[in-house]
């Protein structure tokens, strides 16, 4: 028997179908190759100097927007009150790449950057804020700064701090916001009864009373660090001392205090402390009556899980008498996006009076307005006024009353790893 | 008495076997399902009809998980063939070395060599594409295919394909009337396991496809470790359900041949 | 002639050399890569020398050892749980009897499901407010989800186990059982007209038959569930966490930094790995004979 033919065969037949592979790409309906054309050299993507420009550069050109995909209401909102507007507008069409943390975004770019591709990347615009945020702007991969070409950035308030910060980042133009969150803490009234522990001390209390039935996410889990922010804004009795630069000597001073409450309702948080859910279990737990408490970065988002079945009718929401922390929801560019101009045609339109109140109206995403009311038309306004909140929803001014700066980045990388040492790992 | 144990065997497997999957059929329709209700409280389509909008690329990733995986599949036949033909049948030098090398992949954690080619990946223009998403699942592929063609082609007598080529035919005419059909169990087998392994991927697709190639993997995690237990009982479904299908197709060839199965006790 | 010989002697290079091309270029590639960034050398962010201090970190790291623990125990328990109960099934599912070929096919079942979707059933079962509580709260044994003992989110990680044990127990039950189909049943009838009875006949007869094929499969098991990250990650405590999860969250850290302990870890982890397979399948070797 010849054999030597029938193993040359198969390896004929295995460099063939290597070859195949290689050329037969089938497109994804709306996917980007990354065009192999262009070597990695020091090429940057185009700037823009008037608005029609970008217009003009942005119409029939397709959107990367990496955003976090963990949610169907807003991937299917996004879809609909962006995607097809941006499309039937300026010709824009938006792909939204979901991703389950924002920070394989970050790693990415990261790499890229190392790897020396300054162009042709794969992300146009990015759903961000905070500590990516810094990460990204201190490592310069983004794009800009571009918010002053935005036509509608005249409806947002930069002269406000708490907007032109981004957890104590300057933004500088290099983020354009979408969406205003203020953390509220939401509660069985069923397991809590009406009133509920507006002060840690009561809390603690309650919680001692009531063993195993709350607990908060373990960090670096985006809601569970700024539960442990707001201890130490109560332990140094309001958010002055974490404004500016980290100050180790300011820390140590209250760190103490924090980990000692948090130490000490320990063995009687949920599972004794033994382990802390992710944010999304917290739901879970909370709807089956595991727990009584849960913690929302979004005030409205109680009412719409009660609105999506998620959520029992009893659930109601509550700010501690000492504050909230507040925070903006921004997009970002890239620095080697392919199409910053249709990134900016979307995040112009994240800021129109038009977009933002559909964001405000709870009945479709439940969000709080990014852009500052009193610069919208009057009947937006009225309409603004007009809206219906959900059961579990907090009033705006009430909201408003109790909002707190967030600190700057380092040091909530300072409260996140004193928590991994002090709390978690004892 | 013998008969009882082994019918409440029978029915304790069954039913250990198919809770995770019903309870996920039931959530998929469920629209409020709270402790301590043992069936929903509210039924609904919502989880369903989000997974069949546009919204939830549910189609998009069917389609590339489903082309990802055929073509990892075709291209583990095509080079794993031969080599597991070459080592069942043939004895050269080194052969021992050989064939641990190409075993490794099985053992070492897929996780290391991703993060290891990553960036060689992304400066060859590799990440973010297709191509460059079937290369990474070869890595654990090839391996199995390897294992269980090496195993068939042990038990292989190439006392007819010899008869064929003395009687006048092809090389090919052989491979496609002898060789094929002889092995054909066997590949079904580990055609299987390719595919599977190559469906099932999340974080290599994750990692060098850069949220770019959506596969199902890739829309289920996010909701598996959110809240909403509908829609991901849903997604999970249809990730099941190709899967599922193979089973039903090769569950013949699985159970009745030896040899393939075999394989596995080759390490 | 000459060419013939030629032709004959490539035959073999040729039919590994696509196979081996893919799997070291890929493979080796990605490890020789790692290898370097686990020493030190990462070029792109300006670190041109070798060193061994990321090792030195990691192994003097007080929670390496917690997390290697948590990773061999979890890997250990699942693979020796999936075979003793692989054994059995098997042995059941080889005799003949009405409904065999049904229950065969249940067997087969979990084969192709993929881990994630087995994972979220398992937690919508055994979770303290998930199917199995509510049954028991209909009953009337519990009243509170607090009741229900804990499986998931657990430092014993039974989620987990349950999860590989639902997948790999089949997987080796039925390499077992297409061993025994194929040996037959005579060498188990000569033992028993021998006088053995149903004990020493498996002891003696069946056991060494199948010892290879469970050798080979428990180490593909325990590689497996030693390496695996999604699920630790999705149902297991947040620390100490396992070695492939706490190696993938240093490497996603955006401190670039911190990949060199990340390929640190994994190349422990490896070695871990590797030799412990080699060492069991000596000693498995050495007492088969």
């Amino acid at each position: 028997m010849d054999k030597r033919n029938s193993p040359k065969l198969m390896a004929l037949i295995a460099a063939l179908l290597l070859l195949l592979s290689a050329c037969a790409t089938p497109p994804a309906p709306s996917e980007r190759d990354l065009e192999g054309s262009a070597p990695a050299t020091t090429k940057a993507p185009p700037t823009y100097a008037t608005w029609d420009e970008v217009l003009a550069a942005a119409r029939g050109t397709t959107v990367n927007w990496y955003m976090w995909g963990g949610s169907d209401k807003i991937n299917a909102d996004v879809d609909n009150d962006i995607g097809r507007v941006v499309q039937e507008t300026y010709g824009v069409t938006l792909n939204r790449v979901p991703v389950t943390d924002i920070a394989e975004v970050v790693n990415k770019l990261l790499n890229e950057s190392a790897a020396g591709v300054t162009d042709g990347g794969s992300a146009d615009l990015l759903w961000i804020n905070g500590e990516n945020f810094k990460t990204v702007k201190d490592a310069n991969l983004l794009y800009g700064p571009f918010v002053n070409l935005l036509p509608n950035t005249k409806y947002v308030n930069w002269d406000d701090p708490a907007m032109a910060n981004d957890f104590g980042t300057p933004v500088e133009g290099y983020e354009s916001p979408w969406g205003h969150a203020q953390f509220v803490m939401e509660y069985d009234t069923a397991q809590v009864g009406d009133i509920p522990p507006t002060t840690f001390e009561a809390l603690a209390a309650w919680i001692r009373a009531n063993p195993g039935k709350f607990t908060y996410p373990a960090i670096p889990d985006f809601t569970g660090s700024v539960f442990v922010r707001h201890l130490f804004y109560w332990a140094a009795g309001g958010p002055e001392p974490f404004m500016g630069d980290f100050d180790q000597a300011v820390f140590d001073q209250y760190a103490p205090r924090v980990w000692e409450y948090l130490n000490d309702i320990e063995t009687s948080l949920w599972r004794e402390g033994q382990t802390y859910p992710t944010a999304a279990a917290m739901t879970d737990l909370l709807a089956n009556k595991e727990i009584a408490f849960n913690m929302d970065y979004s005030p409205g988002n109680a009412s719409l899980k009660i609105a999506q079945g998620v959520y029992p009718e009893t659930i109601r929401t509550f700010v501690f008498d000492t504050g909230t922390l507040a925070n903006n929801n921004y997009v970002a560019i890239p620095f080697n996006a392919s199409n910053p101009a249709g990134a900016m045609v979307i995040a112009n339109w994240l800021i129109d009076p038009e977009m933002q109140l559909i964001l405000a109206d709870p009945t479709r995403w439940g969000w709080l307005m990014a852009i500052d009311p009193a610069r919208m038309t009057a009947e937006q306004q009225a309409r603004l006024a007009g809206y219906e909140l959900g059961p579990a929803t907090l009033q705006a001014d009430v909201l408003a009353s109790k909002a707190l700066p967030e600190p700057g980045g380092d040091w909530v990388t300072a409260f996140e790893k004193g928590w991994i040492e002090n709390v978690l790992q004892k | 008495m013998k008969e009882f144990w082994r019918w409440v065997f029978i029915v304790l497997m069954t039913v250990a076997v198919m809770a995770p999957l019903l309870v996920q059929i039931v959530w998929s329709f469920a629209f409020r399902w709270h402790f301590p209700d043992l069936l929903p409280g509210e039924w609904g389509l919502n989880a369903w009809r989000y997974v069949f909008s546009d919204a939830s690329r549910v189609g998009e990733a069917l389609v590339n998980s489903m082309s990802i995986a055929l073509v990892v599949s075709l291209l583990s036949i095509a080079v794993g063939l031969p080599a597991a033909r070459a080592l069942a049948l043939d004895d050269f030098p080194g052969k021992g070395a050989i064939e641990w090398l190409l075993l490794i992949p099985i053992l070492v954690p897929g996780v290391v060599t991703t993060m290891g080619i990553h960036i060689a990946f992304i400066r060859l223009r590799l990440a973010d594409t297709y191509l460059g998403v079937v290369l990474i699942h070869l890595i654990p592929c090839i391996p199995y295919m390897i294992l269980v063609m090496t195993s068939v082609f042990a038990s292989y007598d190439t006392a007819l394909e010899d008869t064929a080529r003395t009687l006048g035919a092809s090389a090919v005419r052989t491979f496609w009337h002898v060789t094929l059909p002889a092995i054909f169990p066997g590949l079904l087998v580990a055609t299987l396991f390719t595919f599977l392994i190559s469906w099932s991927q999340y974080v290599t697709t994750l990692l060098i496809g850069g949220g770019r190639i959506i596969t199902l993997p890739m829309i289920l995690f996010p909701f598996i470790s959110g809240s909403n237990n509908a829609t991901a009982a849903a997604i999970s479904l249809i990730f099941v359900a190709p899967a599922l299908l193979a089973l039903v197709f090769t569950s013949h060839s699985l159970a009745k041949e030896p040899s393939i199965l075999g394989g596995f006790g080759r390490m | 002639m000459r060419r013939r010989e030629w032709l004959e002697r490539l035959k073999i290079p040729l039919m590994l050399a696509p196979a081996f091309l893919v799997l070291i270029v890929l493979f080796s590639g990605g490890l020789v890569v790692g290898l370097g960034q686990s020493l030190g050398y990462m070029p792109v962010i300006g670190l041109n020398e070798f060193t061994l201090h990321h090792y030195a970190d990691v192994l003097t790291n007080s929670n390496f050892l917690q997390s290697l623990w948590v990773t061999f125990y979890i890997a250990f328990t699942s693979t020796l749980l999936s075979t003793v109960i692989a054994i059995p099934c098997a042995l059941v599912l080889r005799q003949a009897f009405k409904g065999s070929r049904f229950a065969t096919f249940i067997f087969q079942v979990p084969i192709p499901i993929p881990h994630l979707v087995v994972a979220f059933g398992i937690v919508a079962l055994v979770t303290q407010s998930g199917v199995m509580a509510r049954v028991l709260a209909s009953i009337g044994l519990l009243s509170e989800p607090g009741q229900f003992p804990v499986m998931v989110f657990d430092r014993a990680g039974v989620a987990i186990q349950m999860v590989y044990l639902w997948k790999e127990a089949p997987f080796i039950g039925l390499v077992v059982l297409a061993v025994l189909r194929s040996v037959g049943t005579e060498y188990e009838e000569l033992a028993q007209t021998l006088g053995a009875n149903r004990w020493q006949r498996f002891r003696y007869v069946l056991l060494p038959m199948i010892a290879p094929a469970i050798l080979s499969t428990s180490i593909i098991v325990f590689a497996f569930v030693f390496a695996s990250y999604e699920i630790p990650l999705l149902l297991g405590v947040r620390f100490p966490t396992t070695l492939p999860v706490w190696a993938f969250q240093l490497y996603q850290d955006p401190d670039l930094s911190l990949r060199p302990p990340a390929m640190a870890i994994s190349v422990i982890l490896t070695i871990i790995s590797i030799m412990f397979l080699i060492t069991y399948r000596r000693v498995a070797r050495y007492a088969i004979k």
